[in-house]
């Protein structure tokens, strides 16, 4: 008996609970797999794919949410303190994963290693939270720079700015030379040099990765905030530089992706840092006034030579309490594969297996779709050279708050950015204190 | 046993009532209460658990930020309410008068309550973009200014659109209310004024507007109690922002409570809005009372 049963525990113990394999029709019949799902026009042709997992399977997926990120980051956090993570599996994302504390499951100890050697690396890591894999990688996000090409081009504006900058004007290499081009190229109300976004985590966003490209860093080793550094106001000074000069629209402040996106398209924007979803979008003559006219380089190097390189990644998680844990990894796995990623590469997203960037660049070139093809290429080195995520705390959230009512205050002119920079910097401390991560 | 019977019965007969308000109203704002005594946090369940008296209020109320925000939500309170009530009193004057087609304008005025204060919001957002608004660009066109206007940047401006933004959302409660209260005006008071030789500023000053002063009051206080609907329009305006020009209690409670999971201290915030939203409404009700005995009305 002893014996049978020690036999069993190492039969299971070879067989870890993850299928990795592709599931086999039938193999959760009956089953009702419930989930929480991010929403969006651009997330949806995926879950048009859901049916086929259906089919296979032979189990059926309850979606119960499809909210945007913030929304969904609020249902799971009441559902943590209700206690009623009665569901499987949930969207999430890079930047959030650290605030759930140990709801989800270790894939590492789910899911078959060679699937997981098939996503990128970096993509990976980005995943990994205390050294738990807690969500798989559905796309991943990076941001480059757009430009009008037409400004490029134009004989009178190449002079004019050899003579007053002393260099060629190209498309900028460094964040020195975006601040001269956009001082160039303003002309406000009608035209402005660039944009960027304003408020949330969007501008802390934006100033974290200018402040690592300019050789800074939000934390040192022992976790005390650092961004109120010489490099830290470096930054800042830039925002402000282009606010005070006009070189950027009025309204910035209050400015997220949807109006910087509108902005660019609206043709009154000459230079533009977005993600790569905006891409086709500004390339669409039906929906934009810049297509056909639109250029894009890689996002430019700052003091210290680091290019820019905020990323973060989609993903879906397992939760601890699922009660089909086999079924959910099956479902995420099929939401991941080469196919499915190849819906989403298809409209612009990231995709997190190698396999896919090369097939999805051969499909842009087959159509003739040039413009896509050189966007993919793009952002493909960009996620492998340039991508960095925010720090994975848990208090990220909470740290980000009190950075960027700063950075809106020394940009504004509210404070001196010294000033604001120390105060955010205190309040970060006594979070990062709160949160046990330093004494 | 008889008599015990009848003296239970009132009891018997409250208890639904009585249940329904205890486990809708009391027990939700006790447990809040409590909660807001803890240092509960939304991801971290347990800490509901740890008593820590009343050092969220202390904290709260030695905190500018918050002080501020309360100044502004007592001003956004008492701009909006009161420009809501001239604005709908005009309208409610103004459609009193009109002969034809007065149903189809009470029903078109009421198109702005049907939009959820979500939609509202976007609407206003866009109008106020200061670079593809079509507010900048009109003023523009019509060479009113040469400028862009930061709409949702600007200190003062950034508050004068939000609250445009509601008052056009919700002056047509207290229009409606106002013209029932029109509509029921007896009219021989106002013949009597004209046959003494009152001239109209003198009607509506001394019979029409003391008159319709408990209707507005209703209107003030039902309105004070949900204004803080709100909240979705100044989220999606400004998110409280640029460098807190624009907070209120309520997108500083969203944000303490939600971004940050801090359920405890937000629940603290909650409870001295909730006692703000009390004042307002408590205020009106002695007002409404008193504008009521003055008309000779029940109290």
């Amino acid at each position: 008996m002893k014996h049978t049963t020690l036999k069993l525990l190492a039969a299971t113990a070879l067989v870890p609970i993850g299928l990795t394999a592709p599931a086999l029709a039938g193999d959760f019949d009956g089953y009702t797999l419930r989930v929480k799902l991010i929403g969006g026009a651009q997330y949806e042709p995926l879950y048009a794919e859901i049916e086929k997992w259906e089919a296979e399977t032979g189990a059926t997926v309850d979606i119960l949410s499809r909210k945007n990120h913030f929304e969904l980051d609020r249902e799971i956090k009441q559902d943590i303190a209700a206690g009623t993570l009665d569901w499987c599996v949930g969207s999430n994302h890079t930047s959030f994963a650290p605030q759930y504390g140990n709801i989800y499951r270790d894939l590492n100890e789910l899911l078959d290693p060679a699937v997981l050697a098939e996503f990128q690396p970096l993509a990976l890591e980005n995943s990994t939270v205390d050294g738990r894999l807690v969500q798989l990688p559905r796309h991943s996000d990076i941001s480059n720079l757009y430009y009008q090409k037409s400004l490029y081009e134009d004989e009178d504006n190449k002079a004019a700015f050899l003579a007053e900058y002393g260099y060629e004007l190209a498309p900028p290499d460094t964040w020195d030379q975006v601040k001269d081009q956009a001082l160039f190229f303003a002309n406000p109300p009608d035209f402005y040099g660039t944009q960027y976004v304003g408020k949330d985590e969007a501008i802390t966003g934006r100033f974290y990765e200018m402040l690592v490209a300019n050789g800074g860093a939000l934390f040192d080793e022992d976790w005390n905030p650092t961004f109120n550094s010489p490099e830290g106001v470096m930054t800042v000074q830039w925002f402000k530089d282009l606010y005070d000069a006009g070189a950027v629209p009025a309204g910035v402040m209050n400015y997220l992706w949807d109006d910087t996106g509108a902005g660019f398209a609206s043709g009154t924007v000459a230079l533009n840092l977005d993600w790569a979803g905006w891409a086709a979008y500004f390339n669409d003559p039906d929906a934009s006034q810049v297509a056909g006219n639109v250029g894009l380089v890689r996002a430019p190097k700052g003091a210290a030579g680091i290019r820019s390189g905020w990323s973060g990644s989609h993903t879906f998680s397992i939760t601890e309490s699922c009660d089909n844990p086999e079924a959910a990894a099956s479902f995420i796995t099929f939401l991941t594969d080469h196919d499915r990623q190849m819906v989403e590469a298809r409209t612009g997203l990231l995709p997190t297996r190698q396999s896919v960037w090369d097939a999805v660049k051969a499909e842009f070139l087959a159509e003739g779709n040039e413009f896509q093809a050189m966007v993919s290429e793009t952002y493909a080195q960009s996620m492998a050279e340039d991508a960095f995520t925010p720090p994975l705390i848990e208090p990220w959230i909470e740290v980000s708050n009190e950075i960027w009512p700063a950075l809106q205050a020394a940009i504004l002119g509210e404070k001196s950015i010294q000033d604001a920079l120390d105060d955010a910097a205190e309040a970060a401390g006594e979070i990062m204190e709160d949160a046990g991560y330093r004494n | 046993m008889r008599w015990r019977a009848e003296k239970h019965t009132p009891f018997l007969l409250l208890s639904p009532a009585i249940l329904t308000i205890l486990f809708v109203v009391a027990i939700p704002l006790a447990f809040s209460l409590y909660t807001s005594m803890t240092p509960y946090k939304l991801t971290k369940p347990d800490t509901i658990n740890t008593f820590v008296g009343l050092r969220n209020y202390v904290r709260l109320f030695s905190d500018d930020k918050f002080w501020w925000a309360f100044g502004r939500t007592i001003l956004f309170l008492a701009v909006a309410l009161n420009l809501e009530f001239i604005l709908g009193l005009g309208i409610a004057l103004l459609i009193n008068r009109i002969t034809w087609g007065q149903r189809t304008l009470r029903t078109m005025m009421m198109f702005p309550m049907m939009f959820s204060p979500i939609l509202v919001g976007f609407q206003f957002k866009y109008i106020f973009n200061d670079n593809i608004g079509i507010l900048n660009n009109a003023l523009q066109a019509l060479g009113i200014t040469d400028g862009s206007i930061a709409w949702l940047v600007d200190k003062p401006l950034g508050m004068i659109s939000i609250i445009t933004a509601e008052v056009w959302m919700s002056t047509s409660v207290f229009a409606i209310l106002l013209l029932a209260g029109l509509f029921a005006m007896p009219r021989d008071p106002l013949e009597a004024a004209k046959v003494d030789g009152c001239n109209p500023w003198q009607v509506f000053r001394h019979i029409t507007l003391p008159f319709l002063m408990p209707f507005a009051f209703i209107a003030m206080t039902i309105r004070s109690l949900d204004v803080a609907r709100a909240y979705d329009i100044v989220d999606v305006m400004t998110g409280g922002g640029p460098a807190g020009r624009t907070e209120v209690l309520w997108t500083l409670i969203a944000r303490v409570g939600y971004d940050n999971s801090k359920m405890g201290e937000a629940n603290a915030m909650a409870y001295v809005s909730t006692l703000l939203s009390v004042a307002f409404t408590y205020y009106f009700f002695t007002k409404l009372v008193a504008a009521r005995r003055y008309m000779g009305g029940a109290e």
